[in-house]
């Protein structure tokens, strides 16, 4: 039956007014990159998925979180204080890099829309050398979290409402005016419709549909 | 003193029921079909649809109005979301998961009911009930309310800080509802986070039931007489997954019970439900067409044969893969009938979309598919979005469907018109003078006989007629003869 674990907030981090941070002690919580946890705040019963931000040799767990307009647990957690409680599940989730992935080295192409960047995040942190290109999209520029964090010639941010961005537009008309190789293992998180999109356009492009893997934020 | 409890919902809610019968009737409680005749009260609850969960409150409703006249206990337990539970916790005397089953004694003495069981903390679930028992004057029911039942919404039992776990719960025998057919919980909870699913907020992560366990039961079961046993779980075939390389794989637990099968001279059929596309692997398929005790039948969810319905709905697997599955079973088992679950109507679905699902009827021509309407499960992700496919629209889905789906089944059955078969006998049929039994792939057959004593024996049918979900015949002879 569900195991709920207490963890103990450390800080927030705002990135924007609605996005943020939540930097977690880790209490030897072990994770895969790209995995994700239910997180609650102790004490109520309403649980979300968020994908794990930070890296597996981390001191604290991460997630990023994007306050949602109408949403319940986001507003919530937005108002949290360092040193409150954190009901934790997890780690879950099967959106990770495989064995044969990483010891072949393949060619990695991260697509993300929003708050969807954090499992690349992850995997990018916690596997050096891994040989990667990630196509970011955002509203606006500003929204490129954690871009220091990432090689700047392996980072593009597709800003769809102002110039700001690496490239200007969404993600998908990035992706279609791009060639890839056929050998090029596809990684999406984020929207929904963006996922649609760019699984038809890498199939278009010759990519096969096993070497493509989603994770949709609902 | 009496007890009724009321089950909703999945076999897995049944087979826990059947855990929870077992705890009562060893504590010296006895089951009545009677809610009136009945002192404690109980719920095995389902959180698959609103309507279920409503059914719940509407009976709590009753049986707290009871109170006015008569001493109750209540309680409730399976599949409840954490919300409902908050309204349990005021309503229920007890609110429990079934991991904490092994604690319901001791609940219940808290309650004043004094039983030779129920004085102290269990450590070692039934096990030490029985072991108290034994020594116990086994004429002695060993119950007595000795005490007025404290008011509702006393919410101390429910939030009794248990060490009991799933593993505990599973130590618990049942008590089979049946003498022939039995299921084996092997694993529990959910990690595919299915859009339309509250399942992994109700009965939580993934845990495997230990092999040794699990053969164990399925031995004693077999030694019983058992014909037809089903191993249980949300996703039964992830089984293993949890223990990273420490206990067997769902194809290695198959091989085990196969390899058991084959050593003794007696026959049962081995099902397994459901599987999730996501972690079916060849090997299950080469292992179920190695085995004779392995049923040949094969009940893998579809849900959509739609990519993008798919995806909206985080099924975690493509049509490519399900396809790839199906190939499998179609090269490896030819003979094993196929069985699927779908779901018409999901959030945005469009025509085209439920065209794919009906061109995958074509292709892959089930036995039989459980076709849902779409509705909001509280607690999904789903129930979160619009739900923007209209009712009419709907019912007009499931209706083709179905009508796709009879095409090929009756195409199937007619086919077997002549053919003689091993049937399991389950009960009286519907139809007077008959009795239904179920063969091997799990086809409706009914035969004439009022012959009660064949119920739970093999039998075989010769097939005469057929319609689309089920087929007429004569019994040849009894199976006995040949185990």
């Amino acid at each position: 039956m569900q195991q709920n674990n207490l963890h103990r907030l450390h800080d927030i981090c705002h990135l924007t007014d609605s996005t943020y941070i939540l930097r977690i002690e880790r209490n030897n919580l072990e994770f895969q990159p790209g995995q994700h946890i239910l997180l609650g705040i102790a004490g109520t019963y309403e649980q979300r998925e968020y994908s794990i931000y930070s890296g597996t040799d981390d001191t604290y767990l991460e997630v990023l979180v994007k306050e949602v307009e109408d949403g319940i647990v986001s507003k919530k957690l937005k108002r949290m204080k360092p040193g409150e409680m954190l009901n934790i599940e997890g780690p879950v989730g099967f959106f990770t890099l495989s064995q044969e992935v990483l010891e072949q080295k393949k060619k990695l192409l991260f697509v993300a829309t929003g708050t969807g960047i954090a499992p690349f995040h992850s995997m990018i942190k916690s596997i050096p050398d891994l040989n990667y290109s990630l196509i970011h999209g955002t509203r606006y520029g500003h929204e490129s979290y954690g871009q220091s964090d990432y090689d700047p010639e392996r980072y593009i941010c597709c800003s769809s409402r102002d110039k700001t961005g690496d490239y200007q537009g969404r993600v998908s008309a990035y992706l279609k005016e791009q060639q890839f190789d056929a050998d090029t293992y596809c990684y999406f998180c984020g929207n929904f419709n963006m996922i649609k999109d760019a699984m038809g356009i890498m199939e278009q492009k010759g990519i096969s549909q096993e070497k493509l893997h989603t994770e949709v934020y609902f | 003193m009496k007890y009724n409890i009321v089950q909703l919902g999945c076999q897995m809610n049944i087979s826990d029921g059947e855990r929870v019968q077992q705890v009562l009737d060893k504590m010296g409680f006895t089951p009545t079909d009677s809610e009136e005749e009945a002192s404690l009260l109980g719920v095995i609850a389902c959180s698959v649809r609103q309507k279920a969960i409503d059914k719940v409150y509407t009976k709590i409703n009753k049986w707290n109005k009871w109170r006015q006249k008569k001493s109750l206990i209540t309680f409730v337990s399976g599949c409840v979301l954490p919300a409902d539970k908050e309204q349990f916790l005021k309503t229920f005397d007890m609110v429990f998961p079934m991991s904490e089953l092994p604690d319901l004694p001791q609940m219940i003495s808290q309650y004043g009911v004094v039983t030779q069981a129920g004085m102290r903390p269990l450590d070692k679930g039934l096990e030490e009930i029985e072991s108290q028992k034994e020594k116990s004057d086994p004429q002695m029911e060993g119950l007595q309310l000795t005490a007025t039942v404290p008011s509702i919404g006393n919410p101390q039992n429910s939030l009794l800080k248990s060490d009991s776990s799933i593993e505990d719960f599973w130590h618990i025998k049942p008590k089979y509802g049946s003498g022939f057919e039995a299921f084996i919980p092997i694993q529990n909870g959910c990690d595919k986070f299915c859009t339309y699913c509250a399942v992994p907020y109700t009965r939580g992560r993934e845990v495997s039931r230990p092999s040794s366990e699990i053969l164990t039961e399925l031995k004693q079961l077999v030694a019983d007489g058992f014909k037809s046993i089903t191993l249980l779980g949300q996703n039964v075939n992830s089984y293993g997954l949890d223990k990273k390389g420490d206990e067997l794989s769902f194809a290695g637990l198959l091989d085990s019970i196969g390899a058991y099968g084959n050593s003794i001279d007696q026959d049962f059929w081995l099902y397994f439900t459901s599987p999730h596309p996501r972690d079916m692997t060849r090997d299950v398929i080469e292992v179920i067409a190695k085995y004779d005790c392995l049923a040949k039948q094969i009940h893998l969810p579809v849900q959509s044969g739609d990519d993008e319905v798919l995806v909206r709905m985080n099924r975690k697997h493509s049509m490519s893969k399900y396809r790839e599955i199906v190939t499998d079973i179609r090269e490896l088992i030819p003979q094993a009938t196929v069985f699927t679950d779908i779901i018409v109507g999901f959030t945005g679905e469009t025509e085209a979309q439920f065209e794919h699902t009906i061109d995958i009827m074509k292709e892959f021509k089930y036995n039989m598919a459980y076709i849902a309407q779409y509705s909001p499960r509280p607690g999904a992700a789903s129930s979160r979005w619009a739900d923007d496919i209209p009712k009419e629209v709907k019912k007009e889905r499931y209706h083709r469907l179905t009508g796709e789906l009879m095409k090929h089944s009756l195409e199937y059955n007619k086919k077997l018109i002549g053919q003689t078969y091993k049937v399991l006998v389950r009960g009286k049929d519907r139809k007077s003078g008959y009795l239904s039994a179920l063969t091997e792939g799990r086809l409706i057959i009914r035969f004439a006989s009022t012959d009660e004593a064949l119920i739970g024996q093999y039998v075989y049918v010769k097939i005469d007629s057929a319609t689309a979900f089920s087929m007429e015949g004569q019994m040849v002879e009894h199976a006995y003869a040949m185990n």
